[in-house]
């Protein structure tokens, strides 16, 4: 693992050059002056690409695991991959792109290692993705299915609604398909626009019979990625793709499980709650700093964790509606197909959050 | 009307299903298309040749404009044993079946024809909610379960009861789906002819029919060998399963078969096919091209059946569904608190809060719903 993880960290230094560094590439490769201009060099925000909306804050190191080993998002969904297909000969990983280790390297050197059997490429085809899944589950084995951006799972959405989640119950519990586990990178990551940006788990939030889960770290995503693929229904587990190199955390190498449908709250408070899941938990985090540092206001923040079925007794009691000393605020972006240059403006970010919790307790 | 071919190929027996019959669909992407299927590999790359080196096409170059003709590319063969008449036409390919087989299909597709007729009625008289007949495929159902493994996993859709019929689901439970009561396997959740039976190795049927149609209509442009029949000629259904099965297990590979039939009946009890086709095409089929007629003819001509034992099996047959039916009409439908397991493997809190909410409206608005129908 150690050596991979190496390995992959050198070649993600080359892409990260080939990616962001191509007007540096440029500039130094001897074409003829003036073809491009490099960028001015007096810092004009407009100009450069966008500093992220957030800042990752890595949870302490567990200590409850067993030894750990740093890592980021995608490496600690590769431990989780790799734990799953060691102790369960049924596990199989499947998608498009996943044999050569995958658009954002979570299945990197899984199928050197268990054969071309256990991970494997799909058509592209979303819907035959998870209809394929269901089927190979509904016999048995223990399926994880890779949609490649969860922009495309709308083709397989049919599969999701009417199939997988209604499989125990429409069939009295003669057959489910329980052992299936879509994974899906997720959420907004700088530059995605329409379709490389969404994050419908909302679409998921009222299908009776699925779990969704969407992790804030790569401590979280290991240990709720293995929930998942044991957990006896079909789950759908979104990563956060712009925490996949960002977010670096120390992770216990040896397999663990975090409960699902169990919400967490990572902050203690008395005045406001502030409740999030996935990048935006981070947001969250350093809103409710502000309002420490410059409201005076204690605020108490909460990782939803599980979407479907959610924490409800975690998040509000259904006699909160009687105690609230303010309505309820959402904070989200707006009601349009996820922009591309916009994407500053479009996201929740901390200022917009503030703002709401501003003038919640000015209510 | 299409069936893929069932592999059979143990995953072992976790989780409690037993030996399985796994369906491997490996659809071929670009790549995988060069690996598994050789005969439709390119030639490697040569920046020599003329030919077109575009990965995964085998095909030449032309230099006349000319637009494909989608009818012209349609006309694959239809594969049949037998004549309308039920006579054999080319006697290699009568599969020589034993007696005993022969007849336990034509008593499958009749006992199947005579519960259809009276769910039928049943629903016309308000006795079942809704009911879909299987009117001139039962050749299709039967043909292909009788060439499968009885312990091959089918994936079916609701208009292929034959099957299960052909794996001797019980009468009783048959009706037992179709009332929704205490003894349906499937504890009353979905509508009629929603069978399912895990012992039998045939998942329950879903509604939607647009799940397999991707597979059924595109068996050649996926690369999967493929094969049209004649659906009303259950010896021809059955020696392209039996032979499709057999290749799928051994060379590791899907295959399709597309099984042309006609539906007789209307769609279902909420339809009235009259009003988008023609009583004369219907008759045709009925008439002159029927599964259970054509078997009949073979079963006559082989001296194995006769009017005597025709009018002494539909009196029988007729019985037997009558008891069964008369039985689950009888019976209570399962307890309303079974509205609310099975959604998950666990009951979530949620769930259990709703249940108990409503086991209290019920104590409170009781009067109001059919409670001395359903078990306490």
């Amino acid at each position: 693992m150690a050596a991979t993880a190496v390995t992959a960290g050198r070649l993600l230094r080359l892409r990260a050059a080939g990616a962001e560094g191509h007007w540096r590439r440029l500039r130094g490769a001897g074409l003829p002056g003036g073809f491009l201009q490099p960028a001015s060099a007096d810092g004009d925000a407009a100009q450069r690409r966008q500093v992220a909306h957030f800042t990752f804050q890595p949870d302490p190191e567990p200590l409850e695991y067993g030894q750990t080993q740093k890592m980021n998002l995608f490496q600690a969904v590769t431990s989780a991959l790799d734990n799953s297909l060691a102790k369960d000969p049924t596990a199989v990983i499947f998608g498009e792109d996943v044999a050569f280790g995958g658009v954002f390297r979570c299945t990197v050197g899984l199928r050197d290692k268990y054969g071309k059997d256990r991970v494997f490429n799909t058509p592209l085809c979303e819907q035959g993705i998870v209809g394929f899944g269901i089927g190979i589950a509904v016999t048995g084995a223990t399926a994880i299915a890779e949609i490649q951006f969860a922009d495309y799972i709308f083709p397989a959405f049919d599969q999701i609604v009417n199939e997988a989640a209604k499989y125990r119950y429409r069939s009295g519990d003669l057959f489910n398909c329980g052992s299936l586990t879509i994974r899906s990178p997720w959420g907004c990551v700088g530059h995605g626009a329409l379709y490389h940006s969404q994050s419908p788990e909302a679409f998921f939030a009222h299908c009776p019979g699925i779990k969704v889960v969407i992790p804030r770290s790569p401590f979280q995503a290991k240990g709720l990625l293995l929930s998942c693929i044991e957990d006896k229904n079909p789950c759908i587990f979104f990563e956060p793709k712009i925490l996949y190199r960002a977010a670096v955390e120390q992770v216990p190498i040896e397999p663990y499980n975090i409960p699902l449908s169990q919400a967490e709250v990572i902050q203690e408070g008395s005045d406001v709650t502030l409740v999030a899941w996935g990048t935006q938990v981070h947001v969250i985090r350093e809103v409710a700093s502000m309002a420490h540092e410059k409201l005076g206001v204690s605020c108490e923040v909460i990782d939803l964790r599980t979407i479907i079925p959610w924490d409800v007794d975690t998040v509000c009691k259904e006699e909160c509606f009687l105690n609230l000393e303010a309505p309820i605020s959402r904070v989200c972006g707006y009601d349009t197909p996820f922009p591309h240059i916009f994407e500053p403006f479009y996201i929740p970010d901390k200022w917009k959050c503030y703002d709401a919790l501003r003038k919640m307790i000015n209510y | 009307m299409a069936v893929a071919a069932a592999a059979a190929r143990v995953w072992g027996s976790s989780r409690g299903l037993g030996r399985v019959g796994l369906l491997l669909l490996r659809r071929s992407g670009a790549r995988g298309l060069a690996r598994s299927h050789p005969q439709r590999q390119q030639q490697p790359f040569s920046s020599l040749d003329d030919k077109p080196q575009f990965p995964g096409a085998s095909a030449e170059f032309v230099d006349k404009l000319d637009f494909i003709q989608p009818n012209v590319i349609s006309g694959i063969p239809i594969y049949r044993v037998m004549d309308r008449q039920g006579q054999i036409i080319n006697p290699s390919e009568d599969p020589h079946l034993p007696q005993e087989k022969v007849l336990k299909f034509y008593k499958t597709m009749t006992l199947l024809n005579t519960m259809d007729r009276i769910l039928y009625e049943s629903q016309r008289q308000g006795r079942i909610s809704f009911y879909m007949t299987n009117y001139g495929e039962e050749g299709t159902h039967v043909g292909s379960a009788a060439a499968l493994d009885s312990t091959d996993l089918v994936f079916g859709q609701y208009r292929e009861a034959g099957v299960l019929m052909y794996r001797n689901y019980p009468l009783e439970l048959f009706m037992a789906q179709c009332y929704g009561n205490v003894s349906d396997l499937g504890k009353g959740r979905q509508m009629p002819v929603h069978y399912g039976c895990r012992e039998r190795h045939f998942v329950t049927i879903s509604s939607p029919l647009a799940t397999q149609i991707p597979q059924a209509a595109r068996g050649p442009g996926y690369g999967i060998l493929s094969i049209r029949v004649d659906g009303n000629d259950v010896f021809a259904v059955y020696n392209a399963t039996k032979e499709a099965r057999r290749r799928a297990v051994a060379e590791n590979q899907p295959f399709l078969i597309e099984a042309m039939t006609y539906r007789i009946g209307h769609h279902s009890t909420s339809d009235d096919s009259s009003a988008y086709r023609s009583v004369d095409e219907v008759n045709y089929w009925d008439k002159q091209d029927h599964p259970i007629s054509r078997l009949r003819h073979y079963l006559q001509s082989c001296g194995w059946w006769d009017d005597e034992q025709e009018k002494a099996w539909r009196k029988q047959s007729r019985k037997k569904v009558m008891e069964a039916f008369e039985q689950a009409e009888r019976k209570l439908k399962p307890s309303p608190s079974l509205l609310f397991s099975d959604v998950y493997q666990e009951m979530p809190t949620q769930l259990r809060k709703q249940q108990e909410s409503l086991a209290r409206h019920l104590q409170t608005y009781g009067e109001h719903y059919p409670l001395d129908h359903f078990e306490k």
